[in-house]
């Protein structure tokens, strides 16, 4: 669901199934492997996808040039058809997954590196500073985000990256609040408190104490998160509010093949971008939930 | 009770308040209001076209500084209710919002309505089965729903129901009757609910599966109530909470889904009208827009607050 940023209940309602019996050894289990092997397969393809083997995404097949022509069906030459330009609808898909998993990849790098660093901050100094990041993060998550992401798309000019660093600031506040729950829950603890009886600086307790524990929870977070921004930006690519000029993304793809005639004539043209962005969104969400139940960190997520 | 609608307004009027003046500011220093008024006459320097120029910065204000022309698009909104006109179409803002924003409530109506309807059954359904074969697909089907982008969805639905099978039309049908209207609206709200469903049914689900093992429920079975009666009268109302909850956190997912829904389905709804005007810089709309927006999204979860504190008397303590 696009615009879900604001909200990181949402994926997390679908975890809460019922108690797991803990006298059972937890496994990742056969569905997150394959989850992951699909995610390496999308990523060695895009980044591999120049030197492949396939056609060129911008090359058209033209039947006066002695192609297969405009808005042909699949073929052993071209696997999925070709598209309203009689370009290769398998090739296209390929080179989108590159926009769509940069953006996707980058957004919550941003997300992570500010909204974890501020949300540990938060929580583990508290007061003021605490107290203005609060109501930041609940200004930013009261507000729905691709309409947020819509505005600022119009005011700001449509590159690659400002793109990615409009959907970045989108997760700050989500992983933020879940950085500062999780610093305040680990705070309490007794190795962080056995590290102050020794008398380690609160930095070095931030670093070497908390930080490998609230990155569990932020991990499994991150990896829904890259599903939220991967359609986010599929939604704004949808809109014609993603990056400008001859990019291509799934939601861009998935915006040129849903015409009426289109989709009469080469439905291909969208469902090919539809099912490989739906694979990829299901295998983030369910290896993000699968990383949160093996660590056990359901509780953290408020 | 009331603290709590009081906290609720203020936080909105500073929300308002904040949302605007950004948009507002942003929109002002970052495009050309002239520009978009008058289109390329706004660079000419012919002294023909000056008279023109001169007239459209007075009647839009331009000729004042930023910070008054805020104070005077606030006055006039909070005083007068009239959100002034608009750059492209110079057509009143109040009436486009007359015109688009009932479309668009109907959409998110429908959609909120269709989640409720299709997630309660199925939930109870679920729950009353739990961990047989059909509730773990019933289980992978909700994650297979939640995966799919609205975007997708809808132009699948769009694809199978109004193109292929035909049972819907292919666009939005205004005037031909309610009966039309809404037949005509129901794919694009089946394309909202689904998800919300999916995600209501798996907290009720959740909910309902614990209320199960509470010692009333084997007490009302054993004096012999039917099961159903057990499902929906008495074990439905105590595991509403998680749903309800959620319910209000999903209207924002709701309204950025109607943006796109609204594109798919060529329905002249708030939702595309924010992205056209958006598009062409037309700033007094989209404002207006946002404003409508902020305050609905404020309003939906202040509902659901008091909503809660009437089904657990817990929370109004």
């Amino acid at each position: 669901m696009a615009g879900t940023m604001a909200n990181p209940d949402h994926g997390h309602a679908l975890v809460e199934s019922e108690p797991q019996n803990t006298t059972v050894k937890k496994k990742l289990g056969i569905g997150f492997w394959l989850s992951a092997a699909w995610l390496a397969l999308i990523v060695l393809l895009a980044v591999l996808a120049p030197i492949l083997p396939i056609k060129d995404p911008t090359e058209t097949f033209r039947a006066s040039q002695g192609g297969a022509g405009a808005k042909a069906g699949p073929s052993a030459d071209h696997w999925f058809g070709t598209d309203e330009n009689a370009r290769d609808v398998f090739a296209r898909t390929i080179h989108g997954a590159r926009v769509s998993l940069t953006v996707g990849f980058a957004a919550v790098a941003i997300g992570m590196t500010i909204g974890g660093s501020l949300g540990m901050i938060s929580g583990f100094f508290r007061g003021w500073f605490d107290r203005i990041f609060s109501f930041i993060f609940l200004v930013l998550l009261s507000f729905p985000a691709l309409v947020l992401a819509i505005l600022m798309t119009a005011l700001l000019d449509r590159s690659l990256l400002v793109i990615t660093i409009i959907l970045g600031v989108l997760a700050i506040a989500p992983i933020g609040r879940l950085a500062r729950a999780a610093t305040i829950q680990f705070a309490d603890r007794e190795f962080v408190m056995a590290a102050r009886a020794i008398g380690a600086k609160p930095w070095r307790i931030l670093v070497r104490e908390l930080l490998p524990n609230v990155l569990i929870p932020m991990a499994a977070l991150g990896l829904l998160g890259m599903a939220v921004s991967i359609v986010a930006e599929g939604a704004l690519a949808f809109l014609g509010l993603s990056v400008e000029g001859g990019a291509i993304s799934w939601g861009k793809l998935i915006n040129e093949g849903r015409g009426t005639r289109l989709l009469e004539d080469q439905p291909l043209i969208a469902f090919a971008p539809i099912v490989v962005l739906f694979l990829t969104v299901l295998a983030l969400n369910y290896a993000g939930d699968k990383v949160r139940e093996y660590f056990d960190v359901r509780e953290l997520s408020i | 009770m009331i603290k709590l609608i009081a906290g609720r307004i203020v936080l909105l009027i500073g929300l308002l308040l904040a949302v605007t003046m950004l948009t507002f500011g942003a929109m002002n220093l970052l495009g050309d209001p002239l520009f978009n008024i008058l289109g390329p006459v706004a660079q000419s320097t012919d002294p023909r076209d000056q008279p023109d120029i001169e007239a459209a910065r007075a009647d839009f204000n331009l000729d004042r500084s930023l910070p008054v022309r805020y104070g005077l698009w606030l006055e006039d909104v909070v005083v007068n209710r009239d959100f002034g006109r608009s750059y492209g179409s110079k057509l009143e803002v109040n009436d486009i919002m007359k015109d688009r924003l009932p479309k668009s409530l109907l959409l998110a109506g429908m959609a909120l309505l269709m989640g409720v309807v299709i997630a309660i059954p199925w939930g109870v359904w679920a729950a009353s089965r739990a961990n047989k074969p059909v509730d773990k697909l019933s289980t992978v089907a909700t994650f297979g729903i939640v995966a799919l982008p609205n975007f997708a969805l809808g132009v699948l639905l769009y694809y199978a129901f109004a193109l292929k099978l035909q049972w819907f039309p292919l666009k939005f049908i205004d005037n031909e009757g309610l009966y039309m209207r809404l037949k005509s609206m129901f794919l694009p709200a089946l394309t909202l609910a689904l998800p919300l469903a999916a995600v209501y049914q798996r907290l009720l689900r959740t909910d309902l599966i614990t209320t199960l093992q509470e010692d009333f429920i084997l007490m009302a079975r054993s004096k012999g109530v039917p099961k159903w009666k057990v499902l929906f009268g008495h074990a439905l109302r105590p595991s509403m909470f998680s749903f309800i909850t959620v319910f209000g956190l999903n209207a924002g997912a709701l309204i950025g889904g109607a943006l796109v829904v609204e594109t798919i389905f060529n329905i002249p709804g708030a939702g595309s009208q924010i992205v056209e005007s958006i598009i062409r810089d037309d700033f007094p709309v989209v404002l207006a827009i946002i404003v409508v927006i902020t305050a609905g999204f404020v309003v939906l979860n202040l509902l659901v607050d008091v909503l809660y504190s009437i089904l657990d008397p817990r929370v109004r303590s």
